[in-house]
């Protein structure tokens, strides 16, 4: 059993499902803000980046890791709420090309602004947990207290939302008003505050993707989170934008899939990966393949 | 009456219309001193790009965000054959980019054009965001981060006689390189405009309003969106291979991500889906990096600064933002005379109601 959990396969497994717990969490970001808006907002990963920063230079002036988090969460979500109060808010109704050039054009006003607040360099926070493997009768076992920190996080967050989408009446007032806003409004649902929740839920969730990438061995620098967004996105479509089951189940994918293109294939075409994916799900089931089928969309 | 004329936009009044503005941008550039001159023979590829781009939003309704990976595509084809080949024709070597581009516009359209709006500038970026990497880690045939040298331009020997005398004021070279770029530019958008007025151009418009009425009158959707994401790669083929022949290199961090939304606020900034648009585009682009400093200057911020040094990335960021909030027609939309002369049926983005 302990030569089964020391061989390359599971390391793959193991660095795939703790990479993909990241791209999860950035695919579930974007799947809330899809539902309640219809927007795909490209500016997630470099808001995520954004408010991370500011947690880190709170932790460079001494305060513990977990303020950190804090921190980074509670300016994400601010920075989200504000997003969709000052830039979303004005394109409700216009052609859908609008908000996405917009967020594209905000993606490039956080990277540049972070760049030149913190310059490009990478920086980490001091990581919480340790990232050297366990040992089990001398035999590696490919995961360390960080990744099982890292994947617990991932999963905790995933659950909370589930929970607070499932069991709540905000949650239920949410899925109401991204289902039938006209309905929603008449039955007394402030639906463009619903909105605004929406987005704050989706930049918090986003952040928290940015913490662990920023508390890993690689650290952050500002235009890290193009990739996880890239890989995000994938995984969101995958599992075709409206579901957050999907989203979740379509970052695992990508991450571990990721990994064994890197171990068995070639590190060239590991940057093709995640497109050959979506162009293969796509092609198979062009609506995601974890969403209802629904009629033509005109 | 010369108004009148143009207006019938027959195919020799759009050639005419063309061949005008190009006859300009050349008298323009031997005004010029031979910076200036190199700024906008940047400008010129970069307005090619631009009018591809403008092409497919405007025009098939479908965005990318991937022009900057067409761009590559172009680049390196025209850069692999051109390191290996110094002797042939020029023109070959363009062709050679076209057809590159075309080729990975095709490849990426064949899944995408099945796809709406999100989906599609999601797929775009995903490609545009594989390119650096691939040409970093392929390094046999790319170079890898080194990138590829190539020849610069050569001046021909008759150019150089006619405008290098012992006293001359101009850089022959210099001259010669803008020259050029302001003609491949002005021949892409003479087709551009016939394009736009052409039976496709029709069916692409028909496509991006109604596509339902369009399939109900005959027109294959996924072939035409696949035509005018072709078209699009094409031009930004055409228009990074010429970049980078202006460089004389070609290397990944040449076409980052953020090429992308600099195109796209170019486009967005001229005005989308028009040829006078474009020329906007590239003619800002040409100017941005003296605008910069001077928006450095005014604001006494130092430009080797980390905040003089990101001021482009904010300020293209914000001009896209603003421009699409408030003026999503763009500068187009202002009245000017060139808006006149090319006068395009629909200059915004309207299509019918999606979902």
């Amino acid at each position: 059993m302990s030569a089964f959990l020391s061989s390359s396969f599971m390391h793959n497994i193991f660095g795939g499902v703790a990479q993909g717990v990241v791209y999860s969490l950035v695919a579930l970001s974007l799947v809330i803000i899809w539902q309640s808006t219809h927007v795909l907002n490209f500016a997630q990963g470099a808001m995520a980046m954004f408010a991370t920063y500011v947690g880190m230079t709170e932790i460079d002036r001494g305060i513990g890791y977990w303020w950190c988090v804090i921190i980074s969460v509670a300016v994400g979500m601010l920075l989200g709420g504000l997003t969709e109060r000052v830039l979303i808010r004005p394109l409700y109704g216009k052609p859908e090309i609008n908000p996405i050039v917009v967020m594209v054009g905000f993606l490039g006003v956080i990277e540049a602004l972070a760049a030149a607040i913190w310059t490009s360099t990478t920086r980490n926070i001091t990581e919480p947990f340790s990232q050297i493997y366990y040992h089990d009768h001398g035999n590696l076992v490919f995961v360390s207290p960080f990744i099982i920190y890292q994947v617990i996080l991932a999963l905790g967050i995933m659950l909370i939302i589930a929970a607070l989408f499932r069991f709540t009446k905000l949650g239920l007032q949410l899925r109401a008003s991204a289902l039938a806003p006209e309905v929603s409004r008449l039955l007394g649902i402030r639906v463009s505050r619903m909105l605004t929740i929406g987005w704050i839920l989706s930049a918090g969730v986003g952040a928290i993707a940015a913490v662990i990438q920023a508390s890993g061995s690689f650290g952050l620098f500002p235009t890290d989170m193009d990739g996880i967004f890239v890989a995000g996105f994938i995984a969101a479509a995958v599992g075709g934008l409206e579901s957050p089951i999907g989203a979740v189940a379509g970052g695992l994918l990508i991450g571990l899939a990721e990994q064994f293109i890197l171990a068995y294939w070639s590190p060239n075409v590991a940057p093709l990966g995640g497109i050959i994916i979506l162009v293969v799900a796509l092609m198979i089931r062009p609506q995601g393949l974890f969403t209802k089928v629904a009629g033509r969309r005109v | 009456m010369i108004r009148t004329f143009l207006r019938q936009e027959t195919t020799r009044s759009r050639f005419l219309g063309v061949l005008a503005l190009t006859a300009v941008a050349l008298a323009i550039t031997f005004a010029l001193p031979p910076v200036a001159d190199s700024e906008l023979a940047g400008g010129a590829a970069i307005a090619i790009v631009i009018l591809g781009l403008s092409w497919l939003i405007g025009w098939s309704g479908q965005i990318s965000l991937g022009n900057s990976g067409f761009m590559a595509v172009g680049a390196y084809a025209a850069g692999i054959w051109a390191h290996h080949h110094a002797t042939t024709p020029l023109v070959f070597t363009f062709v050679l980019a076209i057809v590159a581009g075309a080729v990975s516009g095709l490849i990426i359209a064949i899944p995408s054009t099945r796809l709406r709006g999100p989906y599609l500038a999601g797929m775009t970026l995903a490609f545009s965001a594989a390119v650096t990497p691939i040409a970093q880690n392929f390094t046999s045939v790319t170079g890898g981060e080194g990138g590829i040298f190539m020849n610069a331009l050569t001046t021909p020997g008759w150019f150089e006689d006619l405008f290098s005398g012992p006293n001359a004021a101009i850089n022959a070279n210099a001259q010669w390189t803008a020259d050029l770029s302001v003609l491949v530019a002005g021949i892409s958008f003479f087709f551009m405009a016939n394009l736009f007025h052409s039976r496709t151009g029709r069916a692409m418009r028909l496509v991006r309003d109604n596509d339902v009425a369009a399939e109900l009158m005959g027109v294959n959707l996924s072939r035409t969106r696949s035509l005018a994401f072709m078209i699009a790669a094409a031009y930004a083929g055409l228009g990074g291979a010429l970049y980078s022949l202006l460089q004389a290199s070609v290397r990944p961090e040449t076409f980052p991500l953020t090429l992308s939304i600099t195109l796209l606020t170019l486009m967005v900034l001229g005005g989308i889906g028009t040829l006078s648009g474009a020329v906007i585009g590239g003619i800002i682009y040409s100017f941005s990096a003296n605008l910069v400093a001077h928006v450095n200057s005014l604001t006494g911020v130092n430009p080797t600064s980390n905040l003089g040094a990101n001021m482009q990335g904010i300020i293209f960021g914000a001009l896209l933002i603003l421009t699409m909030l408030f003026a999503p027609s763009g500068l187009v939309s202002l009245k000017n005379p060139v808006k006149r002369i090319f006068r395009a049926r629909h200059q915004v983005v309207e299509p019918g109601e999606v979902h």
